[in-house]
């Protein structure tokens, strides 16, 4: 992560003087929001006041212009919105992301595949919509990754007596998703996912655990590790050649560091790594002020969540067999 | 009687599953001690290619050669009982870490391309072996658990199960390898 000092250096040569493009699109896009809302209300205020007051109905001619005037405003704004957005993504993210590393590369409407995603097998559950974002591809020293924003959701359909279905969406999972090279030849699979059901149930949590069919349930020595997460594999050995003591520690300041739910797999020659996020992450503000210094810190401070984990878990440490 | 019936079967499943549950979680330690033998086998299998790239350069360690080469000679003799495969595990343990101190000395041998490969895999079957043995201890703590806690010792009594010992690093690799201590053994 770079330091404030060069943040700032960042913010106050760079990226201020670009900020008046984007703070006038900005605000172009809060006017139409503002007025879209305007449009909304004082359509439902004639329907309204022409339901009440029948001498006033000649008012219902409006209700059209209302609408139409409503629905061109949202298309107004929905392309002013991606304009923006596109601004922000190419001049402030893209300039964050190279002040890292100006090796890495930066894709603002690239995400990690589908397939990546899958073969992590951290998330079983099936998807019906999946979307991502701001895809960083680089390497540090000998260990490349690739890392992204990702939504994954599967939807839920209900149909009423009168047979009006109604779907419903729920988020699988959402925030950053990464997949970095190992330092180590794996033949099987290792999950470790946090432990929720430790958390609820106790010790008759980790018996329902054990059935839980992802794996064999492998119970490591770290006490504190133990607590947060559960860990799943395909060899109990393998498991533990993968999760030494100190990769264990590193996986346990991670969590108090960032203090969300973090997921890790390793299968295959990579070790992938998930951290939900609730919000939408490197997009812009529309009714606040654009830019400020704590978004970008933010920011970097997001993005350099990738070198945490590769530091921390020494994987450019070369020492077996796996160059 | 329905009632008498009912909770004598009971009783009997019960039974069942907890001689079936102490048969199991004996059998996966013994499962997780053959784990550690493959790994320890494959060790031995790089002695022989670490001593014979190593003796080209190291001149004055002679003996340490020796001693390995010699313990590695007994583990693979066979008819040892476990302790014994231990015991003789742990002391070539130390042994190679003396040996691998040693290689500080010698930058020629340290650069030699057959010996950074060596190395390389000795360090995954160290790990490879460490991790059994991790193993090996989650699964004798388990195997304990079951038949020290109630209602399983009342079980493990009548089956003549008692606890099994957990791998220990043992005290001599504990203590920091002194590279003079080892040259004057």
């Amino acid at each position: 992560m770079k330091s404030i000092e060069e943040l700032r250096e960042l913010y106050e040569n760079k990226l201020k003087p670009n900020l008046e493009t984007l703070e006038s699109q900005r605000k172009s896009l809060k006017k139409k929001y503002v007025l879209i809302i305007v449009v909304f209300i004082a359509t439902g205020l004639i329907f309204f006041i022409g339901n009440n007051q029948p001498s006033l109905s000649f008012l219902y001619y409006f209700i059209p212009v209302g609408v139409i005037a409503f629905v061109y405003l949202i298309y107004k704004a929905g392309l002013a919105q991606n304009i923006y957005r596109n601004e922000f993504k190419e001049n402030v993210v893209r300039a964050i992301v190279k002040l890292i590393d100006s090796t890495w590369d930066y894709d603002p409407y690239g995400h990690i595949s589908h397939e990546q995603y899958r073969t992590s097998k951290i998330f079983t559950r099936g998807v019906d919509r999946y979307n991502g974002d701001d895809l960083v591809t680089g390497v540090i020293e000998k260990t490349d990754f690739r890392l992204s924003e990702l939504h994954s959701e599967y939807k839920t359909q209900t149909t009423d007596k009168n047979g009006h279905t109604r779907t419903t969406w729920h988020t699988i999972f959402k925030g950053l998703f990464a997949h970095i090279d190992f330092n180590k030849e794996i033949k099987g699979e290792t999950l470790v996912l946090p432990d929720t059901a430790e958390k609820w149930f106790g010790s008759f949590g980790k018996k329902l655990q054990s059935m839980s069919g992802r794996g064999k349930l492998i119970k490591l020595e770290n006490v504190e590790f133990e607590k947060l997460f559960v860990v799943y594999g395909s060899d109990q050995i393998e498991a533990r050649y993968i999760l030494t003591p100190s990769i264990m520690e590193a996986m346990v300041t991670i969590v108090r560091k960032y203090n969300k739910n973090v997921f890790f797999s390793f299968i295959g020659s990579r070790v992938y790594f998930a951290i939900g996020f609730k919000e939408d992450l490197f997009e812009p503000r529309i009714f606040k002020s654009g830019l400020r210094f704590e978004d970008m810190q933010k920011m970097n401070e997001q993005f350099s969540i990738i070198q945490t984990i590769i530091h921390e878990m020494n994987l450019n440490t070369r020492i077996w067999t796996k160059d | 009687m329905i009632i008498v019936l009912v909770a004598v079967a009971l009783l009997l499943i019960i039974t069942i599953s907890m001689y079936n549950g102490l048969i199991r979680k004996k059998n996966e330690v013994d499962n997780a001690f053959g784990g550690i033998d493959v790994q320890l086998k494959k060790r031995y299998d790089l002695i022989p290619n670490l001593i014979s790239t190593v003796k080209q350069y190291m001149t004055h360690e002679r003996e340490l050669l020796t001693k390995v080469t010699e313990l590695r000679s007994k583990a693979m003799g066979g008819s040892l009982s476990n302790d014994e495969k231990v015991d003789i595990d742990n002391q070539i343990t130390h042994t190679m870490k003396g040996i691998m101190v040693a290689v500080e000395n010698y930058p020629e041998l340290k650069a030699n391309q057959n010996f950074l490969n060596l190395q390389r895999t000795m360090n995954e079957v160290e790990s490879q072996i460490s991790a059994a043995r991790r193993a090996y201890n989650s699964a004798v703590t388990d195997f304990n658990n079951g038949i020290q806690t109630f209602p399983g010792n009342m079980m493990a009594g009548m089956m003549k199960l008692s606890a099994k010992m957990v791998f220990e690093i043992p005290e001599v690799e504990r203590e920091n390898i002194n590279a003079k201590d080892l040259f004057n053994s």
